[in-house]
């Protein structure tokens, strides 16, 4: 899109935090590419203002309580996919009230400026009737009071239940043996004293029977709801069981079909990758090797994730994995070890080894010329000879030579298995000289950079003949590395377009 | 014939970017799971057609990935699933390798990429969700790059521009990064599903592909990343890698676990142009070569490496 770079304002040319080793080449680079391809750099980069309808939606997406009780970068990474930039996705970060920085702060949350979302949560957490002794917040009494003030009413009628009780019992009995004694004592008879004594004991004695009755009664009953329970555990376990059979027999009957199928020729394959268990399986980061690096620990963050992927395709089958693959993985999660491992040192004998000198000076690539390479005639080795049809990638070939046997091609395109008939590609031709192939090929970038060192002096461009200098200077003294192959590149790309035009 | 068996699994085949009959393979024992892991270094026989080992280094355990320095024509740089990143100099014998040894990711290294612009730096891309750029000549990284939520598979320099990349990562977005900026530039969320692999187009700078596990691969242009380019059906199954081609605009290379390798064009109605089965086991590896071509490599679990010209059978002798 040309509009695109015109409306890029200068300010984003690079570099503003200068890469540590490049600022040279920086310079370099804007010198000799010019304005135009430093507009293009900022094409890697976001420039559309930030949409706000978007902003909307990852606000309401973060402020849902599940996902704030999930890890900030997966949240950051589910907005990532759904195509939200950077900036939008700090912006709605910022918006969005409470981000809570672990996920145990929900219940200290509730003590916020909203009143939504404490009372929702609130009347979730709350058990049933709260203990009297609790204390509510002030700011939230006035909210509750009819509530509290329904449950208090509950529980003093119930306390004046039970003290009335309590007072009939035993209060009463006591005023009524109070009231007989007075009455009694012109009779003074120490044995009706006694009387109420033992009448009070006997009350004890009644009510304390009654209530291990009670208690008795209790156990009774919580001691055959224990027994109901286990008998369901049972019938539940032996369910299990029987699921865990009827599984095991699926998992061989697809085996076999999985089998049957690799075997057979001519079924029309319409495979398609289950996304789960072929991420699990394929990459294998979750199985591989239980003692690497000491990151066991990601090992099951790992399981999990390959186990909780975005929703997997619609028909799913698993790519179908060598059987020696399913065998090694058996193995490895049984705990056991492959026998072909070997013990190897693989540290660098010498850490200091020096870096060697590089031979040849790096070639300049196609594309660098801008526009693609032209067709060359087929000379040299076999591998550098074409196909005079080339052009046509010659499907047809492979088709036709394949025994069909794993050809899902050939029932799609069976005009291509007609043109092969007619046409047979030729036999390459063979190589008459083949050192003096290899002897054009190989040597040719070096003795042309001989050449030219030699032919410098009569050379018309002094500048070409500098740069040239420049190069094999490079290359003999080994490379510095950095500073010098910056400042030089510029100078050898160009001058490899002429090694690079001839060498063709 | 043009097919080189090794001990091992294939994992990645690299060409090397000076000499043309030059390529390194990164193998895993026991599919990488669990074992030892391979380099090898082959050459193409220029006689016939054939495929002969040069020098092999044995690492302690699978080797992910192998890439070129674009600096230096012997040194290659392997990613190892011990999360250490090793250089290797093929000019010096195997009991004097690896001339250096980085331990610094905290999970698999499963990617490593050469700038090919600037040719003094690469990038590795780890499960630990992080990407980190190194120099060849110093100690530690330079930078590490952490905003994935979840594995990093693949980091790719971009072809024109020295210091911006991508990457590609399980957490099913493609990230645009620039050295010089804190964090990333651009997030795409490219798939649906995880995303295992990206390259860049060599002729139009802003413009790159993605593969993923939902079987398709997409094509992306930054300038309007709301939408693809292009969406290419046509694999089985996830697909593991793709590649834009060094000669051709337009051409892309792919490989997938439904053990084909895939030529598209994306600016074509029908945009599958060829396809290649030769492996018979899933096709993990795939490069092209930038010194010849139309010279194609891939490489699976079925322990091969071929190579061939587009257009040829890559099992025809």
């Amino acid at each position: 899109m040309a509009t695109h770079q015109q409306t890029q304002p200068p300010s984003d040319f690079p570099p503003s935090p200068p890469h540590e080793n490049s600022s040279i080449s920086e310079a370099a680079n804007e010198v000799q590419q010019g304005s135009e391809t430093a507009k293009l750099e900022s094409v890697f980069k976001n420039s559309e203002p930030i949409r706000e309808d978007q902003i909307q939606n990852a606000i309401k997406f973060l402020s849902h309580p599940r996902v704030r009780g999930s890890p900030v970068i997966h949240r950051r990474s589910f907005l990532e996919r759904k195509g939200l930039t950077k900036e939008e996705i700090d912006e709605a970060f910022r918006r969005v009230p409470d981000p809570p920085p672990s996920p145990q702060t929900t219940v200290t949350s509730q003590e916020a400026v909203s009143n939504v979302q404490p009372q929702g949560q609130m009347q979730a957490m709350q058990p049933a009737p709260p203990p009297v002794v609790m204390i509510p917040p002030p700011s939230l009494l006035s909210r509750f009071r009819w509530y509290h003030a329904l449950l208090a009413v509950g529980v003093l009628a119930a306390s004046g239940a039970g003290t009335a009780v309590f007072v009939k019992r035993s209060l009463i009995p006591r005023l009524k043996s109070w009231v007989r004694k007075i009455m009694s004592e012109e009779e003074s008879d120490p044995l009706e004293k006694a009387d109420a004594k033992p009448g009070l004991a006997e009350e004890a004695v009644a009510a304390a029977k009654a209530a291990s009755a009670a208690a008795s009664d209790v156990a009774r009953v919580s001691q055959e709801m224990m027994k109901a329970k286990s008998e369901e555990r049972k019938n539940f376990e032996e369910l299990m069981q029987l699921l865990g059979v009827q599984v095991q027999e699926m998992k061989s009957l697809s085996n076999n079909i999985r089998y049957l199928e690799r075997n057979s020729n001519n079924l029309p394959k319409v495979y398609s990758a289950n996304q789960e268990v072929y991420s699990g399986l394929a990459k294998t980061p979750a199985e591989r090797r239980p003692y690497a690096n000491g990151s066991n620990v990601d090992y099951d963050t790992r399981s999990a994730r390959s186990t909780s992927p975005p929703a997997p395709p619609a028909d799913s089958s698993q790519p179908p994995h060598p059987k020696s693959y399913m065998d090694i993985m058996s193995m490895i999660q049984r705990g056991e070890k492959p026998s072909n491992i070997r013990e190897i040192n693989d540290m660098p004998p010498n850490p200091n080894q020096q870096l060697p000198n590089p031979r040849i000076a790096p070639k300049a690539k196609p594309w660098d010329y801008g526009q693609p390479p032209q067709d060359e005639s087929s000379n040299g080795p076999w591998w550098q000879q074409k196909n005079p049809r080339s052009a046509d990638f010659g499907y047809e070939t492979t088709t036709a030579r394949s025994i069909g046997i794993r050809n899902e091609t050939s029932t799609t395109e069976p005009a291509a298995i007609q043109k092969q008939r007619s046409w047979v590609p030729p036999q390459p031709p063979p190589v008459v000289m083949p050192e003096a192939a290899e002897a054009i090929r190989r040597p040719k970038p070096q003795a042309k950079i001989d050449q030219e060192v030699v032919a410098a002096a009569s050379d018309d461009q002094p500048g070409v003949s500098d740069e040239l200098q420049k190069v094999t200077k490079f290359s003999e003294s080994g490379g510095d590395g950095s500073g010098r192959l910056e400042i030089t590149e510029i100078q050898e790309e160009s001058q490899h377009q002429h090694i690079g035009q001839e060498g063709n | 014939m043009p097919m080189f068996k090794a001990p091992f699994n294939g994992y990645s085949v690299k060409f090397s970017p000076f000499y043309e009959s030059r390529l390194a393979v990164a193998t895993a024992q026991n599919f990488g799971i669990l074992g030892n892991g391979r380099i090898h270094v082959l050459e193409l026989s220029p006689g016939g057609p054939g495929v002969t080992e040069s020098i092999a280094f044995d690492t302690a355990d699978a080797v992910y990935d192998v890439c070129w320095s674009e600096s230096h024509d012997s040194v290659l740089i392997a990613a190892i699933g011990d999360g250490s990143v090793k250089i290797y100099d093929t000019a010096l014998p195997p009991p004097s390798n690896p001339i250096r040894s980085f331990q610094e990711h905290a999970r698999e290294v499963h990617s490593v990429d050469y700038n090919p612009t600037r040719r003094d730096s690469f990038l590795t891309a780890s499960w630990d969700d992080t990407m980190k750029l190194w120099a060849m000549d110093r100690p530690a990284s330079i930078r590490t790059f952490k905003e994935h939520a979840y594995c990093v598979y693949q980091a790719v320099w971009n072809p024109k521009h020295g210091d911006i990349f991508a990457s590609a990562s399980g957490d099913c977005t493609l990230r645009i990064w620039d050295v010089r900026e804190p964090g990333s530039t651009m997030i795409i969320p490219a798939h649906d599903f995880e995303i295992l692999s990206c390259d860049w187009n060599k002729y139009d700078d802003c413009v790159l592909a993605t593969s993923s596990v939902d079987k398709t691969i997409k094509v992306w242009d930054v300038r309007s990343y709301r939408a693809p380019l292009a969406v290419l059906n046509g694999h089985g199954y996830a697909v593991r890698k793709v590649k834009f081609s060094p000669h051709r605009r337009n051409l892309i290379a792919s490989c997938s676990y439904d053990m084909t390798v895939c030529l598209w064009d994306y600016m074509v109605e029908d945009a599958l142009v060829g396809r290649y089965d030769h492996h018979t086991e899933f096709a993990v590896g795939i490069d092209m070569s930038v010194l010849v071509e139309g010279l194609m490599a891939s490489t699976g679990w079925d322990e091969l490496v071929y190579v061939w010209q587009q257009g040829m059978d890559p099992r025809a002798s």
